[in-house]
């Protein structure tokens, strides 16, 4: 198995909009070994997701190096899978659950068919949508359909997982059982993630390192080690002493308030 | 969203009943003065007689069959056409004004020109239908694609697929809704052109028969065969729509 970690020397990327080139990312230098879960928080505009559609090959770095397992990265890397923000643009509004999840495992021969039906079986019970399998994602809800793009993800076992606020529509409790979930799959197949979040105490609960990206254009202001024993719990961990601690840290490095 | 069997419109088949009989009555009266207007019970007479001898139902395949195939072409055409503009912008800056010179050619001109190069055919006839019908497949099927919402591209490129399945799986269906509205023009403009084809070229068919049957003096046989057409077009209308919502393309408005 290919390693799938990242090397990230001083990315810079520009993009073209229609006010002309617009400098989004400068000098963004980071590594990601494999296997380890990296959330990234940082304000609106600050590039947060064009650096993780970097890491996903869907935007091309202008200056500087960007690799995957050694090797830079021209287009999206295979085994890299991307969940986005917008869910609704990203699902396939004519297909059922089950047909959208089914995707990125009907072209490759890697399966057989009794297999990709347990994977695409096992990816819905995990987001727990094996009940509306038959239903289209229009009948719905927001967060649920959310959920499918998490299901069509995990479906393809990806070595990395690139998820862009995956659970910024979710309800409180959905939100912590598929946090706690994604915890679960990560260990059983140890894959990579990167993982944007708004909001701090997920990004502490989940995470081996928060990095904190600031400025226009953006760069990582802060690379900060969580260093709170696995497994995590919802109630235990958000005790300890150690997370508030993190807590504190990582929005003081957010909202830049040294002063308090 | 409507069943794809459409309910039967009672009150507009009233409507159709109520015509016929004020045009029977006008007729009958005399109120008006036509030399060579039928009354609808002569029509139907007519229809059935022509039906009997074999005559109106071979001139009726021909028909069909040149439509079809003259649709069929445009669409592969037409849509290969439409997914490759729409997919590539520098193709579609290339391209598009001359798209928009030869659909607005009208095709009826093109006619006399297609019976010189092909000759009084068959092939000439399904030529210019297909010809005809290409342009509006071309262009809906162009716009659906342009439309294609950028994320779903992005989905397929990190699910790496193949241009075929991107084309396959994403962007035909995403398409879909206009695609079949280009598909619907292009059938109805399909039958329209092979009519006149048969008319001014191809001495088969229906348009053959209307051309045949004016020069005969038989009105009432003439509106039997125009009936037929019409009868044609609301025909492969509603098959085409019942295929459509049967592979689960509904218009969304």
């Amino acid at each position: 198995m290919k390693a799938a970690g990242y090397t990230c020397r001083d990315l810079s990327v520009t993009l073209s909009g229609p006010a002309g080139e617009r400098s989004i990312l400068d000098g963004v230098t980071l590594d990601i070994a494999q296997g380890e879960i990296i959330v990234i928080v940082g304000r609106s505009g600050t590039g947060k997701t064009t650096l993780l559609r970097a890491l996903g090959g869907l935007v091309l770095p202008s200056s500087g190096t960007l690799q995957l397992g050694g090797r830079d990265i021209d287009g999206p890397p295979t085994e890299v899978v991307m969940v986005f923000q917008d869910y609704a643009h990203a699902l396939l509004p004519w297909r059922t659950v089950r047909r959208n999840v089914a995707l990125g495992l009907e072209g490759s021969n890697k399966h057989t068919r009794a297999e990709r039906d347990e994977l695409v079986d096992s990816a819905l019970e995990v987001v727990g949508l094996s009940a509306r399998a038959e239903d289209r994602p229009w009948q719905l809800s927001g967060g649920m359909q959310q959920r499918v793009q998490i299901a069509r993800a995990l479906a393809l076992q990806p070595r990395v997982l690139l998820m862009d606020e995956p659970f910024g529509a979710l309800d409180a409790m959905t939100k912590a059982s598929l946090q706690d979930e994604l915890l679960a799959v990560q260990g059983r197949t140890s894959a990579t993630i990167v993982f944007i979040t708004h909001d701090i105490e997920e990004a502490i609960y989940l995470a081996d390192r928060v990095m904190v990206i600031d400025g226009a254009p953006g760069r990582i202001t802060y690379d900060i080690v969580v260093d709170l024993p696995r497994p995590r719990d919802q109630l235990k961990t958000k005790e300890l002493p150690r997370y508030l601690a993190l807590r504190r840290l990582v929005h003081e490095a957010v909202t830049g308030g040294l002063d308090d | 969203m409507t069943s794809p069997r459409q309910r039967l419109n009672l009150s507009g088949l009233l409507t159709v009943a109520a015509l016929l009989l004020l045009w029977q009555g006008i007729v009958a009266a005399r109120v008006i003065e036509l030399q060579y207007l039928p009354a609808p019970t002569e029509i139907a007479t007519a229809a059935l007689s022509l039906l009997a001898d074999g005559q109106l139902l071979d001139a009726t395949a021909h028909t069909l069959s040149a439509t079809v195939v003259g649709w069929l072409l445009a669409l592969v055409v037409g849509g290969a056409l439409g997914v490759v503009l729409g997919t590539w912008r520098p193709a579609r800056a290339l391209v598009a004004p001359t798209v928009d010179v030869l659909r607005t050619l009208p095709v009826v001109a093109l006619v006399p020109i297609a019976v010189l190069l092909l000759g009084f055919s068959t092939t000439m006839e399904i030529t210019v239908a297909a010809w005809a019908a290409a342009w509006p497949i071309v262009v809906n099927t162009m716009g659906g694609v342009a439309a294609v919402h950028p994320r779903l591209r992005e989905v397929a490129a990190t699910l790496h697929f193949t241009p075929a399945r991107r084309i396959w799986s994403i962007v035909l269906p995403a398409a879909a809704p206009l695609v079949v509205v280009g598909a619907r023009l292009g059938l109805s403009i399909s039958l329209i052109v092979t009519v006149i084809a048969e008319m001014i070229g191809n001495p088969m068919g229906l348009g053959h028969e209307l051309v045949q049957m004016q020069q005969a003096l038989r009105p009432d046989a003439m509106f039997a065969a125009m009936l037929v057409i019409g009868m044609l077009g609301v025909l492969l209308n509603s098959a085409l729509l019942s295929v459509s919502a049967r592979v689960g393309v509904r218009g969304r408005s």
